[in-house]
């Protein structure tokens, strides 16, 4: 037995990273220049599984849009759940699309094709009730923890309040059919049905096996995380496209002044273009089609697709969204800051600014370290702006 | 992306079976297709460049007889012509035929070495090799078996492989890197036997080729080889037989290639960013204000563009951006200009036409070329018909289109054609103010998908009488292309007219019934005009539906507004377009309308 089909989780909006993912999910937020998912799915496919269903929700087409009916010459099959009622409610929805073992993996965030691998070998080797990842962290409060006793899950502890467990679950499983009753047989919980419950009950009562996973495992909650993503996936050199020197990736199709400086590692996607005297980097990634005008600097931050930057703007520690406009001289310094998430308060966190999809900063306008501005938002030339800007918001002078 | 087929135990359906198989790959799109069958006279092969419909042509009256086949289809984006690179490839006799997808690393030197011992090549393939490598196992005594391992054993690469062999009764596959999947046809109680026995047994890259025959499938894991004959045996490398389980897959072949849509036409509208980008990859250079579409063109007085439908829409644009660059331009319909050409002189003309063998256009360029005319194919498909006999070609990149209704490649045209005014006739000035607004393009329409309410106007007014749709300048070949795509996938009454021509005429059908959609982009003297005709209109009680980038009034006197962001008017011309391919997508939808495939339309019209 070979587990070779493979299911991705892909329907959730990642609600804390917005306002990033107010045009589309968390899997298609930018992983450096290419979305998450990409990363996710190249580790599917090169670990060998020859089909892929994935299963999609919140603002679906952008995933469907991107990857179309196949990947990699793997085929697709799309599976819609409408309301997003949690990851188990998420693989359910996969039920007529199966048969015999898979292996599942969450679609939101990067793993290597080693870890799938070698689950899907553990699985099919052992035939234990599931297999799971798990991957040692020194941070094991903001995910799932877990116990293990002789290679066998014991316990799974949900954003423990304490750093002392040592492994958390790396999001990705070995299940065959019977998970998809397990899964209708769990409580629900305020009307979810998360995985990790239905998995916490099996191993009370059947063997579910770990499997010590290790290399890039990398995860996106907030929005300043996807600088921390976009720079361990640029030290990794997971960058598509020719290596033009030591950790100096740039696009046939990106067009980079000669006069421009590309400090390492930096990555510039197709067709985007840089102009005369800018400096770019480090820990910079470039999207597609982003345009970057004449003596900009732009350090340690991520310009996601189409994006524009004009003449003599500094961009620190910067997120930007999708066709956002940056006016020329725009300033964001960067720095630590205190960053404001609904009632959340995240003390002294190195972020320049985030921009959410089509802002628009107007020429000259400063923004003050950890600054959000949502989408469709304006700030005007010249201003100076200090906290959050709301979707479509308007800062005047 | 390209395509494999194979089926053995279809008898006298064996052709039509591989033939249809192919088309059930549709969406992995075509440049050429082939097919190869053993029967008892012997390997016939047939094949040629072009869309599945040239296959089917040149397979008119020859009908290769076998009960044992192979096809292949193939597509590329920007790849050369393929006139004898399409697949199957054959051995020197003739006797050995082989479809394969992915690469042969190692091709040359085997082709070198193949070559020393005398073999004779015919394309630049690296699949060639494979069948020859065949015939000199079968030279060197070995039996079919044997030889196609022998041969699939000296290859390095990714593959999916599979071959047929003249006096043999069986087709040989392989498969590394590349997907290779078989289907077990059932017997009539519609059990299938585990070893394929009793019925058909095919082959495929991917399941929908043959999942109208049978929905039991085995996949092949890399290394296996797979002999099919009257059942299927799978061996690995070493030979030794393997189990590989048979599935059942439970969705029908009609969803697959449209990836989680309902239709391809939505598919397709929803991929215009990705389509917009291909076509303007490596053409533009905003921050030094260049384009560059690698064509020389002779030095031209004028232009005549040739087309028919949405491609001459695009035409009237593309004519209207050449005027106002000062270059005198006008466009045809082909299936006119064909018999009542116009004077030429020393004009370049242009035919606009997605597939390269709508024979209207085809015919009119033909006209033009046999007088002395300089020619210029607007198109879609590598290698298509027009792609070949005119005397330069510029490739719109949109991709494989699969509903009858165009609309990625309508975008891909006018961004195509501004491409091509750039590079030719329009001054450095033009170059730096129209650049970013066309880089801006994959962006902005996005926008539009993110946000359109498109579907709540179409519920407002799918039970309207008729639909009119107005525009001046660059938006009138807009509203004529809006009403286009309405009427063709959802079959009511629909017709675009220049903005002032209203009330010459037309006017006189509106009423409250029959709403008006209003292109109006930007503030100058063609929008306020049109915004003049909307009170016209408001005035006999129809509701007007205004398409605008919100920099003129057209709002304060519409009943419903579709937004489009604020661009360059070129530009937003075609985001204009995507709001009203929604409004006709989701009227047709609300009507139940089978809008892939509308009633008496063709994808390509190949007939004049």
């Amino acid at each position: 037995m070979t587990v070779t089909t493979a299911v991705v989780l892909a329907a959730g909006e990642g609600t804390r990273l917005r306002p990033l993912t107010h045009n589309r999910p968390k899997p298609m937020l930018p992983a450096a220049t290419r979305p998450i998912l990409e990363h996710v799915l190249d580790a599917l496919v090169d670990a060998g599984m020859d089909r892929l269903v994935l299963v999609v929700g919140y603002r679906r087409r952008r995933v469907q849009e991107k990857f179309g009916p196949d990947y990699r010459d793997v085929p697709i099959e799309y599976i819609e759940q409408s309301k997003q009622l949690g990851s188990g409610h998420a693989l359910v929805q996969a039920r007529d699309s199966v048969s015999g073992p898979v292996l599942v993996v969450n679609g939101d965030h990067l793993v290597e094709a080693s870890a799938v691998r070698e689950v899907a070998d553990a699985f099919a080797a052992d035939e234990p009730a599931a297999t799971m990842a798990v991957i040692e962290r020194d941070d094991p409060s903001r995910y799932g923890a877990v116990t293990l006793s002789d290679g066998q899950v014991t316990d799974i502890i949900e954003k423990p309040d304490t750093d002392d467990y040592q492994l958390i679950n790396a999001g990705i499983y070995g299940f065959d059919e019977a998970i998809f009753e397990r899964i209708e047989a769990t409580p629900r919980r305020d009307g979810e049905l998360a995985l990790t419950d239905t998995i916490a009950r099996l191993v009370e009562r059947q063997r579910v096996d770990a499997v010590r996973v290790s290399g890039l495992w990398v995860d996106a909650t907030y929005p300043w995380d996807l600088l921390t993503v976009a720079r361990s996936v640029l030290d990794r050199g997971r960058v598509s496209g020719p290596e033009r020197s030591a950790g100096v990736w740039v696009a046939e199709t990106a067009q980079v002044h000669e006069e421009a400086v590309l400090r390492p590692p930096v990555a510039v996607a197709p067709d985007a273009e840089v102009g005369p005297e800018t400096v770019l980097g480090p820990a910079v990634a470039v999207g597609r089609n982003v345009t970057i005008g004449a003596n900009t600097t732009v350090v340690r931050s991520v310009l996601d697709s189409d994006t524009r930057v004009g003449h003599g703007a500094t961009l620190v520690d910067t997120v930007c969204g999708q066709s956002v406009v940056v006016g020329v001289d725009v300033s964001v310094p960067g720095g630590p800051a205190d960053v404001r998430v609904d009632e959340r308060v995240f003390t002294d966190r190195r972020l320049g600014a985030v921009l959410a999809d089509r802002a628009h900063i107007g020429g000259a306008a400063t923004l003050e370290p950890g600054t959000l501005v949502g989408p469709d938002a304006t700030v005007e030339t010249g201003v100076t702006v200090d906290g959050q800007v709301p979707e479509n918001g308007r800062v005047v002078r | 992306m390209c395509g494999i087929i194979g089926c053995v135990g279809r008898g006298d359906d064996t052709l039509e079976t591989l033939v249809e198989g192919l088309a059930n790959l549709e969406y992995r799109g075509y440049d050429s297709a082939g097919v190869a069958l053993v029967g008892a006279d012997g390997l016939s092969v047939c094949k040629t460049e072009g869309e599945l419909s040239a296959l089917r042509d040149r397979l008119e009256g020859r009908d290769p007889a076998g009960t044992v086949g192979i096809g292949h289809t193939r597509w590329s984006t920007h790849g050369p012509p393929t006139d004898a690179n399409a697949h199957p490839h054959t051995d020197c006799a003739g006797e050995v035929a082989v479809v394969h997808n992915g690469i042969i690393e190692n091709y040359q030197p085997l082709r070198e070495e193949l070559e020393e011992q005398g073999h004779e090549f015919e394309s630049d393939t690296d699949t060639e090799v494979v069948p020859h490598l065949i015939e000199a196992a079968l030279a060197g005594g070995a039996r079919p078996e044997p030889a196609f391992r022998e041969a699939i054993g000296q290859l390095e690469g990714s593959y999916a492989i599979a071959a047929v062999i003249a006096g043999s009764r069986e087709i040989f596959a392989a498969r590394n890197d590349s997907p290779l999947v078989a289907g077990l046809g059932q017997d009539s109680e519609g059990v299938p036997p585990q070893d394929g026995t009793g019925g058909p047994v095919f082959l495929a890259s991917d399941v929908p080729a043959f999942r109208e025959h049978t929905p039991h499938v085995l996949y092949l894991e890399d290394g296996d080889f797979a002999t099919l004959d009257g059942g299927l045996t799978v061996t690995d490398t070493d030979g030794v037989a393997v189990d590989r389980g048979v599935e059942t897959v439970e969705w029908d072949a009609e969803q697959t290639g449209k990836s989680g849509y309902d239709h391809f036409m939505r598919k397709e509208i929803h991929e215009q960013p990705w389509a917009l980008r291909q076509c303007l990859s490596g053409r533009v250079d905003e921050l030094r204000g260049a384009a560059d579409i690698d064509l020389e063109l002779g030095a031209t007085l004028g232009v005549q563009f040739v087309a028919a439908g949405t491609s001459y829409h695009a035409s009237l644009y593309g004519a209207e951006l050449f005027r106002r660059a000062g270059v005198p331009a006008q466009a045809f319909l082909a299936s006119e200009y064909a018999t009542s050409t116009p004077p030429i002189g020393d004009d370049l003309v242009i035919g606009v036409t997605q597939s390269g063998e709508t024979a209207d256009t085809l015919s009119a360029l033909r006209e033009a070329d046999r007088r002395g005319a300089e020619t210029l194919a607007v198109t879609n498909t590598v290698s298509s018909t027009a792609d070949r006999e005119c005397d330069h070609t510029l490739l719109i990149r949109s991709g494989p289109e699969i509903g009858v209704a165009a609309t990625k490649t309508f975008a891909g045209q006018l961004a195509a054609l501004n491409l091509l005014s750039l590079a030719t006739v329009e001054s450095q000035h033009d170059r730096r103010t129209l650049l970013p607004a066309l880089r801006d393009l994959p962006g902005d329409v996005q926008a539009i998908l993110n946000d359109s309410n498109a579907e709540g106007i179409a519920d407002a007014y799918e039970d309207a009488s008729a639909y009119f749709f107005i525009g001046r300048g660059l938006q009138y070949p807009v509203a004529l292309e809006g009403a286009l795509k309405l009427k063709e996938i959802s079959y009511k009454h629909a017709e675009g007219f220049a903005a002032g021509e209203l009330k010459h005429g037309p006017l006189a059908l509106v009423e409250d019934s029959t709403p008006v959609f209003a292109v109006v982009l930007g503030s100058g003297e063609r929008a306020q005009k049109t915004v003049g005709n909307i009170k016209e209109v408001e005035a006999r009680d129809a509701p007007v539906v205004a398409v605008t980038d919100g920099r003129n009034d057209a709002h304060l006197y519409a009943d419903h507004v579709l937004e489009v962001p604020e661009t360059h008017p070129r530009a937003g011309a075609l985001l204009a377009n995507v709001q009203l391919q929604l409004v006709a997508y989701h009227v047709a939808d609300n009507l139940g309308r089978p809008i892939d495939k509308p009633r008496h339309l063709a994808k390509s019209v190949t007939v004049e």
